[in-house]
């Protein structure tokens, strides 16, 4: 970057901070990244409950929560020119240079961009997930993308296969298309500093329970793992309508001391959770780029995953381990990764994860 | 921090297929991967588009190439359904008119039975007289119902005019029609593993509340006894009948229907010819342009599978 011009940059999407997720996470470290470059940085998104108006955050992120009400999964009720004298306002007053929209399922990134390029505004718009073709609420969105990013100046995409997924629903040419995988703080994902003992195997999984985050795969591992180890722990993070069944899956198999359920682990805690494990267990069924897979190999863990999406491009062959989204495959590449465990050094891989640029 | 120096060339150099370099000293640059790891890779920039782009993607993989024979010879058991339905509304109308009296419309009831009855018997092997007993048990019960509640019937509408009647009616039955399972029984016959849909129950509906308000017009009790009794034998058992003689024997079930199509067609010419002319269209138009138009249009479909595709779990989920 040679040319030290300053830009304004202002990042539109439903999806910020009190939210939590990969989407909100990412706008927020981008901004900061940007911040300590010397850009300047306005973030637009919705009221989230009473936090409504304008509020400063960390190294002088202004964020605009305009009081509209999210009205399907912390979306905006889309209105085509609703919204426009709320962004020419934003766009006026903070002399914005560059206008960043993320995440195709957001309404408001979607109609700011659409105001945005009819001020002559330069867009950017970063795709953060997969979405298919068939299903009638993919077609839908689908045409918005189409007509959303007919004009855009450049786009992103967080992984090669996000990237093919992306320029096949939109209709944009390939080279407009940037793929800049996601990063991880690797100074906050440290390894432990002494290594766990190691005559028990403990395997940590952190994630959504939803159907999409395969809890039923969860499911049917388990006990199976359970039944051929009789050294190996499991610790289930997080929370959701699948619990349900994990816990019923726990009561069944009489594994209440080798399956410890942690429910919701705020983000804060993540890393201690997961420096408590050899192994990362990640059961996805589509995943575009999987960013917790990433933390836990910045924190030294062995990682399995199913062979889904963008997570073959995450990590090199020997840092992960890949299956197939079914059971007995994924039994298998358990015991694979067990058995490569003594070779694998944390300090080691969590250089080699901060040494990526 | 050498460790991680020592690393980042061993996976730079080590990873990449080295005879590319090694054979080729002109070529400077490694090898083009599809990884998210390792940042820029070098001399390429971060939207290169390779050869290997989109190379994953399968189009069409799942689609059934229709033969127009096949799809022609399916649309008969539509058209034989819409025949049906326009005997019912013919019978509706002359009744109504006070062409049919009610004793033959009894008549016509109880030998509508008897062929149904007689039909089983002939189409289906496992029938046995346990079960043809229990089959009867229910039609009698049925019948002595419909007897006992036919004066609610006849006064059902009393209060309504005539043009809302048969508004309604006119509505339910193209309802009926657009949502009827044209392609199984929607009444579980001889345990058939198919569960009825909520789609050909809502149809099924429709017709019944289609024949009770065309019923409730009618002057006697007799009258509405009778044709209740007739409208709800073909819309309840009808589906079962055909479905027996389409399995039982596919030239069975052509020459039925194509019978059926002639009988209905001069049936309603007697009747009035715009309709005839009508009913000759909807026939030709399901049974010859609607096949024509979809085997032109299969060429334009474009089914996107890859690596995107979030993956199928190949277990039932047991709750």
């Amino acid at each position: 970057m040679g040319d030290q011009e300053i830009h304004r940059v202002l990042m539109v999407s439903d999806f910020f901070y009190p939210n939590f997720g990969g989407v909100e996470n990412h706008i927020y470290y981008l901004s900061q990244c940007l911040l300590k470059l010397g850009h300047k940085v306005v973030v637009m998104t919705h009221a989230y409950g009473n936090r409504s108006g304008v509020r400063y955050m960390t190294g002088g992120l202004k964020v605009y929560y305009v009081p509209w009400r999210p009205f399907f999964l912390q979306n905006t009720l889309p209105t085509f020119y609703g919204t426009l004298s709320i962004v020419r306002t934003i766009l006026i007053r903070e002399r914005i240079s560059l206008v960043h929209g993320h995440q195709a399922f957001s309404t408001l990134c979607h109609e700011a961009l659409m105001h945005a390029r009819t001020m002559g505004y330069k867009v950017v718009f970063t795709d953060h997930s997969l979405y298919g073709f068939a299903d009638v609420g993919s077609i839908h969105m689908n045409k918005v993308l189409q007509f959303t990013l007919a004009d855009v100046s450049q786009a992103i995409c967080v992984s090669h296969t996000s990237k093919e997924n992306t320029v096949l629903r939109s209709g944009l040419p390939p080279e407009k298309v940037f793929v800049i995988p996601n990063a991880v703080d690797t100074a906050m994902f440290k390894p432990a500093s002494e290594r766990l003992n190691g005559n028990e195997i403990v395997i940590v999984v952190i994630s959504r329970l939803v159907y999409r985050k395969g809890a039923d795969l969860l499911v049917e591992v388990i006990p199976e793992v359970c039944r051929l180890y009789p050294n190996v722990r499991f610790i289930v993070g997080g929370d959701g309508p699948k619990r349900v069944r994990l816990e019923e899956m726990r009561e069944k198999h009489s594994l209440q001391d080798r399956v410890e359920m942690l429910g919701a682990v705020p983000h804060a805690r993540v890393r201690s959770v997961l420096i408590s494990g050899h192994i990362f267990l990640n059961s996805s069924l589509t995943e575009a780029f999987c960013i917790a897979i990433l933390e836990a190999a910045s924190c030294g863990l062995l990682t399995v995953s199913t062979r889904v999406g963008g997570v073959p491009e995450v990590l090199p062959d020997d840092m992960i381990v890949l299956a197939e989204p079914d059971p007995s495959d994924m039994v298998q590449a358990i015991r694979k990764a067990i058995s490569i465990l003594p070779n694998i050094d944390p300090q080691v891989m969590h250089f080699r994860v901060s040494a990526f640029p | 921090m050498s460790v991680a120096l020592a690393d980042k060339s061993e996976m730079s150099g080590g990873i990449v297929m080295d005879t590319c370099i090694r054979e080729n000293p002109s070529m400077t640059r490694p090898k083009w991967r599809k990884v998210a790891y390792g940042g820029m890779q070098p001399g390429f920039d971060d939207n290169h588009i390779d050869d290997s782009f989109l190379e994953d993607m399968v189009t069409n993989a799942n689609v059934v190439r229709r033969d127009m024979l096949k799809v022609m010879r399916d649309t008969v058991s539509i058209s034989q359904y819409l025949c049906i339905v326009a005997l019912v509304v013919l019978v509706w109308t002359y009744t109504l008119g006070a062409t049919l009296n009610e004793n033959s419309l009894l008549l016509l009831d109880v030998s509508l039975l008897g062929l149904g009855f007689l039909v089983l018997l002939l189409t289906e092997e496992r029938l046995s007289l346990n079960r043809l007993l229990y089959y009867f048990l229910n039609i009698s019960f049925f019948t002595t119902g419909l007897y006992a509640l036919s004066p609610i019937y006849q006064t059902l509408t009393r209060s309504i005019s005539s043009d809302s009647i048969w508004a309604v009616t006119v509505s339910l039955l193209i309802l009926h029609l657009f949502l009827h399972d044209y392609s199984g029984s929607t009444i579980r016959a001889f345990g058939d593993p198919k569960n009825p849909t909520l789609i050909s129950c809502i149809s099924l509906n429709a017709s019944v509340v289609a024949s009770v308000f065309t019923a409730s017009r009618l002057p006697s009790r007799l009258h509405v006894f009778a044709i209740l009794l007739f409208s709800l034998q073909v819309f309840l058992f009808a589906p079962l009948v055909t479905y027996c003689i389409k399995k039982y024997s596919f030239q069975l079930h052509l020459w039925f229907s194509f019978g059926l199509m002639a009988v209905t067609l001069a049936l309603v010419y007697m009747l009035h010819v715009l309709l005839f002319v009508v009913l000759l269209g909807l026939l030709v138009s399901v049974n010859l342009v609607c096949p024509y138009w979809l085997i032109r249009i299969q060429e334009y479909k474009f089914e996107i599978n890859g690596p995107w595709d979030e993956a199928k779990l190949c277990f039932d989920i047991t709750e």
